[in-house]
């Protein structure tokens, strides 16, 4: 065996070795602590950031806009038209997180008087956190949220040029965030928004999407209530209207309540439109989980014992069969890390040690191997029987 | 509430393939392990993600060091071993290789490839044989002489091949063989697994690559590597190690030279007489020590006088067509504008155009990953960290859809069909992807450059005097084994091992 010649072959592993400890010899001796890289990414996802309430105005007579800065003025976080909020609300003893959609737009968080906002209606009744937004909520208040969340955003390498968005009710913020990037000429598509509400009073941010009306901005109303003078479009929007205002090639956003993402399904599915010319918002928090196929009912009235793993301590708190494993933790003020409160994303990745739950079918983002070892997302995920959880310290 | 115990035998930070390989080992032998991982699951970047109700492989293409069942190789061996039961397919071919002029699918099996070749450079099949032989040779070498160290006298008696080519570049070894350019370069393609270009990368380490990949063929779990990732933490913690997520480990507490344990960002400070660390030298040695002043100058040259090596940048696409409609015929391809290493290894210190990539087609390895009626297919460059550093956050979004555009032409064209109007799904990674979910030092996942200011024999040979702080070890792609998820298993059982002979020492000792 010969590569050049006996004494250089067989010399070898001590040139290598010279040759190393030489380089270290001359080299700097200044801790050179830069990571450009790294910086990108926490300007993109720094996490958790303080926020504060600095205005607060009407979106409709039901609902409200939320303006948020950061406590120093300084530019909050880059993210994607369409993206959401989590927002952690301290009450009482507990911290709940929630979703919301921002509907300002990605060049309002980096301009002069950088903020970020978000448009909440007031519940029917279910959303006690809807409500504590819309009733005490005021300005001044500080609080903490991760921003520029979800997969609801416009993919230039995806997407068509034209895209329908159809919002129901409070659905439309994604959208409006949308529109004003477009306007601002930072984002490239011609979108046009029909936008289903009860009334024309029931409009949530009537006013700005109007004054956003262009040659690539359309808005639509489509009203669903018996309103007279209306000229407008009327009743559902169905996949005739849907059709009307579509391109030959149209990529569908759909955002808004629960039983309109069924209803569009339907509609979509008249048109033959192709599964990637559609995206869906999260479908949210499923309002009633025993509704759902396979959920067993013989134990919706029954509240559980969860034992709580955390690092090497164990607590025990109540949890219903009919609220999802997060809500019982949140209720026993037991912080969990949630985002899409959803199922799909996976912050609130838990192991079950022990016991039975049900996973909500709708939106299930679990990864094959964590389904194998009873890996749950607790935003999505009740208990059947007694169950003993491990979630990580917060 | 207390989360901690009062004392650990040894702290894992970072619960990727390396860390938890240490965790494993360590629990195998009796010790106390804690494994703090800030993500929130395992892996690092051996994981896989849901997009559209589609789970997707984020990182692997390909493991090595796996082998058959009965006849395992040292990876395989070792998860086998440890009762870490993972359902491995086996890769159908080693790649297909796409230069100007070169179209062909070589497959595992010495014999079998260097027939392949020869049909493509008739004439070359004892010379391909001959170079691969060479590569087995030093192969077996490097794999006993990690378990059985040896003097030098009986190092060159018995691993007299290992010897002799230990001090030349992939360059000068392949040289000696006359290859014609054709039949060499299509030996070239794994150069992107180990990062540099043949006149700078150890033969040694392309002897292993080599040796490694076409004698045994190469792996994936049926899973995804997420399925290894969550079994060997699985395993793990039913070995009695403790492993907690979302805890970022800030500072590593050292007092007198001596590591005693870490402090996290929620401030927890945890005690341990051993601390396995996956982040780089680089942040731990400018960062993490508290005090810094008990980190020695020796320390700083020895980090500043490495190169960081590749980052990468994937485009992952799920299209709404089947492989075969596409015609996307092989698991792995590599593409090239030529075979040419050096070359490529220069460009991928800019932002592209990138020409030379590799692909994977999931589906056509893991049938089924994907719903009927589509297919998973992945375009990937390895950029150094060089050029990405230079990107403002304000201009990220663009580059990285310039560039994933760019190689998603560059694909379209070879398969004559334009691969944007199917597209399903689409995520890119990006270097500052990898920085954002594994906090990985500029992105980087290849650790440091394999060069011949940086051999793997040298790093073996000087490992002793690069260890400057006592109690602290490494583990990650920035050890002597270097990048890939297989030499990261390797990495994370050489730091256990240094833990547990460090213990018998003070054992002994006493």
């Amino acid at each position: 065996m010969k590569v050049k010649g006996f004494l250089q072959d067989v010399t070898g592993a001590s040139r290598v070795t010279k040759a190393r400890l030489e380089a270290f010899a001359s080299a700097s001796t200044a801790p050179e602590r830069i990571d450009p890289i790294g910086d990108v990414a926490k300007a993109w996802h720094p996490g958790k950031i303080d926020l504060v309430v600095t205005e607060i105005r009407e979106a409709s007579k039901t609902a409200k806009t939320i303006r948020f800065e950061r406590p120093d003025g300084e530019k909050l976080p880059f993210f994607y038209a369409g993206q959401f909020i989590s927002l952690d609300f301290e009450i009482g003893e507990s911290v709940i997180s929630r979703p919301y959609s921002i509907s300002s737009a990605p060049f309002e968080a980096r301009g002069e008087h950088p903020f970020v906002e978000i448009t909440v209606r007031r519940s029917k009744g279910d959303g006690f956190i809807c409500d504590y937004i819309n009733d005490t909520l005021k300005v001044g208040d500080k609080m903490r949220g991760n921003m520029g969340l979800g997969q609801f955003y416009y993919e230039p390498l995806r997407d068509a040029k034209h895209v329908v968005a159809l919002a129901g009710g409070v659905g439309i913020t994604p959208f409006a965030s949308m529109a004003k990037e477009i306007a601002h000429g930072t984002l490239d598509f011609d979108l046009t928004i029909l936008y289903g509400s009860v009334s024309s009073d029931d409009i949530i941010l009537k006013n700005e999407l109007e004054a956003l009306k262009s040659e690539r901005i359309h808005i639509v109303h489509v009203l669903s209530g018996d309103e007279k003078d209306w000229k407008g479009e009327r009743g559902f929007i169905t996949a005739e209207i849907i059709k009307k205002y579509s391109a030959p090639d149209t990529t569908y956003f759909i955002c808004g309540p629960q039983a309109m993402y069924t209803f569009m399904r339907e509609e979509l599915k008249k048109l033959a439109v192709p599964q990637r010319r559609v995206r869906f918002e999260v479908f949210g928090q499923a309002k009633d989980i025993t509704k759902f196929a396979g959920y067993p009912t013989d134990v919706a009235d029954k509240t559980f014992n969860m034992t709580v793993v955390r690092g090497i301590s164990e607590t025990v708190i109540p949890a219903k069969a009919t609220e999802s494993i997060a809500v019982a933790l949140e209720r026993a003020g037991i912080r969990i890390e949630t985002a899409c409160r959803s199922g799909e994303c996976g912050f609130c990745r838990t192991k079950v040690l022990s016991g039975n739950f049900y996973v909500c079918p709708e939106g299930d983002g679990r990864r094959e191997a964590d389904k194998d070892f009873n890996y749950v997302h607790a935003c999505a995920a009740y208990p059947t029987s007694d169950i003993k959880i491990k979630i990580p310290i917060e | 509430m207390k989360f901690y115990k009062d004392h650990y035998d040894v702290i894992v930070i970072g619960g990727a393939l390396a860390g938890l390989s240490s965790a494993l080992m360590l629990a195998d032998k009796g010790k106390d392990v804690l494994v703090l991982e800030r993500h929130n699951l395992p892996g690092g970047i051996a994981t896989s993600f849901v997009r559209g109700g589609i789970e997707i492989e984020a990182a692997l293409h390909e493991m090595m060091s796996i082998g058959e069942k009965n006849n395992r190789l040292k990876v395989g061996k070792f998860l086998d071993d440890m009762g870490v039961d993972i359902e491995w397919l086996k890769v159908p071919e080693a790649y297909h290789a796409s230069f100007p002029g070169v179209e062909v699918t070589l497959h595992p099996g010495f014999e079998t490839f260097a027939k392949e070749v020869d049909a493509v450079v008739p004439g070359t099949y004892d010379k391909v044989l001959a170079v691969l032989s060479l590569c087995h040779t030093v192969f077996d070498s490097v794999n006993e002489l990690s378990i059985h160290p040896m003097s030098k006298p009986m190092m060159l008696l018995k691993h007299e091949a290992f010897v002799k080519t230990a001090g030349y570049s992939t360059k000068e070894v392949l040289d000696t063989f006359h290859l014609p350019k054709e039949a060499l370069d299509l030996l070239a393609p794994y150069w992107i697994y180990v990062g540099t270009g043949f006149s700078e990368l150890p033969f040694t380490i392309f002897a292993v690559l080599m040796a490694d990949y076409i004698g045994y063929g190469s792996y994936i779990p049926k899973k995804l590597s997420h399925e290894m990732s969550l079994k060997m933490a699985e395993r793990a913690e039913a070995m009695g190690v403790q492993i907690e997520y979302r805890q970022h480990v800030e500072k590593i507490l050292v007092k007198d030279g001596k590591v005693y344990g870490v402090r996290t960002a929620r401030g927890d400070e945890i005690h341990a007489d051993y601390v396995i660390s996956a982040a780089y030298p680089n942040k731990v040695y400018t960062s993490m020590i508290e005090p810094l002043s008990e980190v020695p100058e020796k320390a700083i040259k020895m980090v500043n006088g490495r190169r960081l090596s590749l980052s990468a940048f994937s485009v992952i696409m799920i299209l709404d067509k089947p492989a075969e409609e596409l015609g996307i015929k092989d698991y792995s391809i590599f593409r090239g504008e030529s075979a040419d290493t050096d070359k490529h290894y220069r460009d991928l210190k800019g932002l592209g155009p990138y020409r030379y990539i590799t692909c994977i087609c999931h589906n056509l390895g893991n049938p089924g990953v994907t719903p009927e009626g589509t297919c998973s297919f992945s375009i990937t460059t390895l950029p150094r960290v060089d050029g990405w550093k230079t990107v403002k956050a304000e201009d990220y979004d663009r580059v990285k859809h310039e560039v994933a555009k760019d190689l998603i032409d560059y694909m379209s064209e070879y398969y004559g069909v334009n691969l944007l109007d199917y597209v399903l799904e689409i995520v890119i990674e990006t270097p500052m992807t990898i920085a954002h979910y594994t906090g990985m030092w500029n992105g980087c996942i290849y650790g440091y450059a394999h060069t011949m200011e940086d051999h793997i024999v040298a790093r073996l040979q000087t490992a002793e005097e690069e260890h400057f702080i006592d109690g602290l070890e490494f583990a990650g792609a920035h050890q002597i084994s270097g990048d890939g998820m297989g030499p990261a298993v390797t990495n994370g059982r050489k730091a256990a091992k240094n833990v547990l002979d460090a213990m018998a020492r003070k054992e002994a000792a006493k």
